[in-house]
């Protein structure tokens, strides 16, 4: 099924052509023109035919609307728009005469608009538009239901026999698909033309795109046959990587490539609108889908796969859950021993934006929070410009102009300014959606493909007009309705000197001030959390490491040849200079991971519950090359390999955990389907999850006695500058494997990095925000006490002459600025408190009503305004009585 | 009488034109290739709009099998007999008008 037009668009023509009895077989015809241009053109270009077609159907809806051009009697006449017209021109001239303020007003509207339209940017693929599916509202995802508290993969997972089961028994649905969640362990090497090149393949269930709905780009997705067991072997290729790594030749298909020494059919391409990793793995780039078998054969490999179903009109997520706890249930009863039935029926938009809610929501509020800040600025902004406008308009209603023509002038005014501020807004959101989807390693759906589309800049627009409409309702009022006559007498002393006026100027600032409080509070609680995050003890060493995932070429005939294959490897490396340690893991710390379970061998045959362990098979050099401290016993030795006694190490938690003591040097665990080993080591905890989790029960294994492993990852300390002895054991690996295929080597440093990332992103937008806020703040207090002082000089320069100091006249303008600030933080103070609840969630080792985020806040928006105030409290200590009284 | 503007002309004669599919969309396209005028939707709606005032064209709902439709139906576009004197009357006009103006119109080089 080919892309559907922008939702957005489609609503708003839906909306213009409302009262239309044909409107449904327009809304058909353009779709159908859309996919046949899509296909033809590219999505690119039949979005932006379908934008200009939507603008233009709606412009002309209303245009030739026979309301608005006949009866004359409606709010949008002919003559109304005449007089629009005039009062654009007039707005355009008046605002040539004070270009500062215009371009000013714009530049802070611009700053909310941009804001907020970069998050709607980032926002706008979860929340509006449609998955890359054919109906698909219709797909659930049914993970594991796991126990309590895991955070493993393997607990989510679900064995393909449930898959089996579900397919067969469940009516609630269309169909049932899956995935392999595991394909990172399948790594495949791409052999023949060109460069060998390692690639992620993932292996999904043969009508994994039947089930989503998704139509190849060329050829077609898998045949039954190739999803068995031993079916044919077939891929289909992503979109990215056909035309990177094929030159987008369509003759592939048909044909065949060569991995792992397999030829595999390319039965055909995906969609370049369907990009599995960016919906379901993020930030772990796809190259292919291969078959995976429902099979007896991979049901014992335990839990293996996500499913995703295609509910039946009428079934919902909840009633579809009801139904497999029911199947379950069966299931139990007729086979009391099996293991690992479950089932969690969520809606898949739900699935594939959960993770990411909260922080969306943030960035949502916070965006929405700056825009607020911006309008109460403008409106200031505007209102300080009041007195200087009550005189003209004085004139124009002297001449009969209208309170309503007065008041809509004004309007189009601030409109025209705050069209302006769109224009900025959208060049601001351009630069900012660009530095966010350049921004490597953020594991965030959809980033890839993030761009500032029609819909984001028609969000742009509407946020301006509605901006420019709510700011400019009450300076307009108040200067329409400033007196007449007395303003003409009273020589330029308008409106704004009223007392009210200045209250409600000041109001505002004190409501400024505190949203600027809040946004600050916010950012302050993030910045402590990233600090307490950055704190964390991994448990091992990430400087001076630089890792290379292995993937030899050879084919071993032995486990033995295996071994020595890697041990000679290792030995190799180990002689080239600036290489300190070198040590192999099957999947180093925050990368993936596994479980398997464990009990304690006097316990086995019992009814006690096992454990769950995370299993790593390293060398003997691993520990040392990462840094991680032996605690008690030995690490491995190079003689610990095949033949030898079983052995393992295990962490200092998982001792506590599973034995109730550290000291278990000698004893024993049966861990994952293996015999009883001996633990002849404790090693010190890693966090080998996520720096946020606090280490598991961790199992370390030989990797000649446990072979259980895909590739191996090499981590090498270097001694010398790490560039020069990366590219020294580069040179060293090719000299022993030649077309063992290389995927650049990275640093554990940059590991560590990107998974900071989403909190660095969150962090640097609120940072910004935050930064902003102040500005604004800062300025709304400057401007505020400005006039007030330049409105007060008669009555200073009076009170001068009476005996008054300079520092007395500084005070009471300190004091002044020093209360509204004050206010605007207790107000924020509180508004943070009640909010920053919501935030707990995205906290780590800070408490929401951290003491020294909300002092330190409170500490800079006093400075800031104390600088602010200052400048205009300074003026006012100056003025010398006569002379303030003789400018009056 | 109403009188038929020449974009409403030619919207009629492509509608009898494409007697097994009188929809909107191909009445463009054939528009848009034939006579080579870029036709933008707005415009064809109304002219169809203008056309059912004057009584020259009808339309009746159908569901349509197209799927990138999405389940939208689509307009049957029926010319009346009114609209099909119209064309006739301005056929003929036309024929007195360029009768002859062949040896003008291709000069005989």
């Amino acid at each position: 099924m080919s892309s559907l037009p922008p939702p957005l668009l489609e609503r708003l023509l839906a909306w213009a052509y409302r009262s239309d009895p044909s409107n449904a077989s327009i809304l058909g015809d353009l779709r159908e023109d859309y996919a046949t241009l899509a296909q033809v053109r590219g999505v690119a270009r039949a979005r932006r035919w379908y934008r200009r077609e939507a603008v233009l159907l709606t412009a002309g809806r209303f245009l030739h609307h026979p309301i608005l051009v006949s009866t004359g009697r409606t709010f949008m006449n002919e003559s109304f728009l005449s007089a629009l017209r005039e009062d654009t021109v007039y707005a355009l001239r008046s605002l040539r005469r004070s270009p500062g303020f215009a371009l000013f007003t714009a530049l802070v509207i611009g700053l909310g608009v941009g804001a907020t339209t970069a998050v709607f940017s980032v926002l706008e693929p979860f929340v509006l538009a449609p998955l890359p599916f054919a109906g698909a509202d219709e797909l659930v995802w049914i993970s594991n239901a796991p126990p309590q508290g895991a955070t493993s993969q393997s607990a989510f997972t679900s064995r393909t026999s449930n898959l089996r089961d579900f397919r067969a028994q469940a009516r609630s649905f269309e169909g049932i698909t899956g995935y392999n969640a595991f394909f990172e362990q399948g790594a495949y090497s791409l052999t023949g033309d060109g460069e060998p090149e390692r690639l992620v393949g993932v292996g999904v269930a043969h009508d994994f795109l039947d089930v989503l709905g998704v139509e190849p780009a060329l050829g077609r997705g898998f045949t039954e046959e190739e999803g068995l067991w031993v079916g044919p072997p077939a891929v289909v290729l992503s979109h990215g990587f056909w035309v990177r790594r094929f030159g987008s030749d369509p003759d592939l298909v048909g044909g065949a490539i060569t991995l792992n020494d397999t030829p595999f059919t390319v039965a055909g391409v995906l969609p370049a609108s369907f990009d599995f990793s960016s919906i379901f793995t993020p930030g772990v780039p796809v190259d292919f889908l291969l078959t995976f078998a429902v099979s007896d054969e991979t049901d014992r490999w335990g839990n293996t796969m996500f499913f995703i179903g295609r509910l039946r009109p009428g079934a919902t997520a909840t009633s579809a859950q009801s139904e497999l706890d029911a199947i379950i249930v069966g299931l139990e009863e007729a086979q009391p021993d099996r293991w690992g039935l479950g089932a969690r029926v969520t809606p898949l938009r739900d699935k594939i934006s959960a993770p990411f809610s909260s922080a969306l929501a943030l960035l949502g509020a916070a965006a929405a929070t700056l825009l607020l800040i911006v309008c109460v600025n403008v409106t200031n902004l505007l209102l300080a410009r009041s007195p200087g406008r009550a005189r003209e308009v004085a004139v124009r209603k002297a001449f009969g102009a209208p309170r309503g023509r007065v008041v809509r002038q004004l309007m189009v005014e601030t409109l025209v300014i705050s069209l302006g501020g769109a224009a900025v807004g959208a060049v601001l959101a351009w630069i900012a959606v660009r530095l966010v989807s350049g921004a490597a390693g953020l594991a965030i759906p959809f980033i890839d493909h993030l761009s500032l589309n029609g819909s984001a800049l028609l969000f742009a627009t509407a946020v301006a007009v509605v901006t420019g409409l709510l700011v400019g309702l009450i300076p307009a009022l108040q200067v329409a309705d400033g007196g007449e006559a007395g303003v003409l007498r009273a020589g330029g002393r308008g409106a704004g000197t009223s007392r009210g006026a200045r209250r409600l100027r000041e109001g505002l600032v004190v409501a400024e001030v505190g949203l600027a409080c809040v946004m600050l509070v916010v950012g302050g609680l993030l910045i402590r959390s990233f600090q307490a995050v950055t704190a964390i003890d991994l448990g091992f060493e990430s400087d001076q490491a630089v890792a290379w995932q292995l993937n030899p070429s050879v084919d071993f005939e032995t486990q033995q040849m295996r071994a020595d294959f890697y041990r000679a490897l290792t030995a190799r490396v180990a002689d080239v200079p600036g290489v300190q340690e070198v040590g192999l893991i099957d999947a180093l710390p925050l990368g993936r991971e596994r479980t398997w379970g464990a009990q304690l061998p006097e316990l086995v045959g019992s009814d006690a519950q096992g454990f769950s362990i995370f299993p790593h098979m390293i060398d003997s050099g691993y520990l040392e090359a990462m840094g991680i401290p032996i605690v008690a016993g030995r690490g491995f030795l190079p003689e610990d390999g095949l033949g030898n006694e079983e052995v393992m190490l295990i962490n200092e938690s998982g001792a506590l955990r599973m034995f109730g003591d550290v000291d278990v040097v000698g004893r024993s665990l049966r861990a994952g389907w293996g015999e009883e080993r001996r633990i002849i080591g404790v090693v010190a905890d890693i966090r080998h999850s996520s720096p946020e989790m606090e280490a598991g029960n961790q199992a370390y294994f030989h990797f000649a006695q446990v072979p259980d492993y895909s590739t191996l990852d090499m981590v090498v300390r270097a001694s010398a500058p790490l560039d020069r002895v990366t590219q020294a054991v580069s040179a060293a690996l090719a000299e022993i494997d030649p077309s063992m295929p290389r995927r650049e080597s990275w640093t554990l440093a940059s590991t560590v990095d990107t998974v900071l990332s989403p909190r660095r992103f969150t962090l640097r937008i609120l940072g910004a925000y935050g930064i902003v806020a102040l500005l604004l703040a800062g300025l709304g207090i400057y401007g505020v006490l400005t006039q007030s002082v330049a409105e007060r000089k008669p009555e200073i320069g009076i009170r001068m002459a009476l005996g008054a100091s300079g520092s007395d006249v500084l005070r009471s303008v300190m004091g002044r600025t020093l209360a509204l600030t004050t206010a605007g933080i207790a107000i924020g103070a509180v508004m943070s408190l009640a909010g920053s609840r919501l935030l707990s969630s995205m906290l780590y080792g800070t408490s929401p009503t951290d003491p020294v985020a909300f002092v330190t806040m409170a500490v800079i928006l006093l400075l800031v305004a104390s600088a602010a105030g200052g400048i205009p409290a300074l003026q006012a200590s100056r003025i010398r009585g006569i002379r303030a009284l003789r400018s009056e | 009488m109403a009188k038929l503007g020449e974009f409403e002309l030619l919207v009629l004669l492509s509608i009898l034109r494409n007697g097994k599919e009188p929809y909107a969309n191909r009445v463009r396209e054939e528009l848009e290739e034939a006579a080579d005028r870029s036709v933008t939707r707005g415009a064809l709606y109304r002219t169809l709009e203008r056309l059912r005032a004057k009584g020259h064209l009808e339309w009746e709902m159908e569901g349509s099998e197209i799927p990138e439709r999405g389940g939208h139906p689509t307009r049957r576009l029926m010319v009346t007999d009114e609209g099909r004197q119209a064309v006739k009357r301005a056929r003929d006009v036309l024929a007195v008008f360029f009768d002859g103006l062949d040896p003008v119109l291709d000069p005989k080089p």
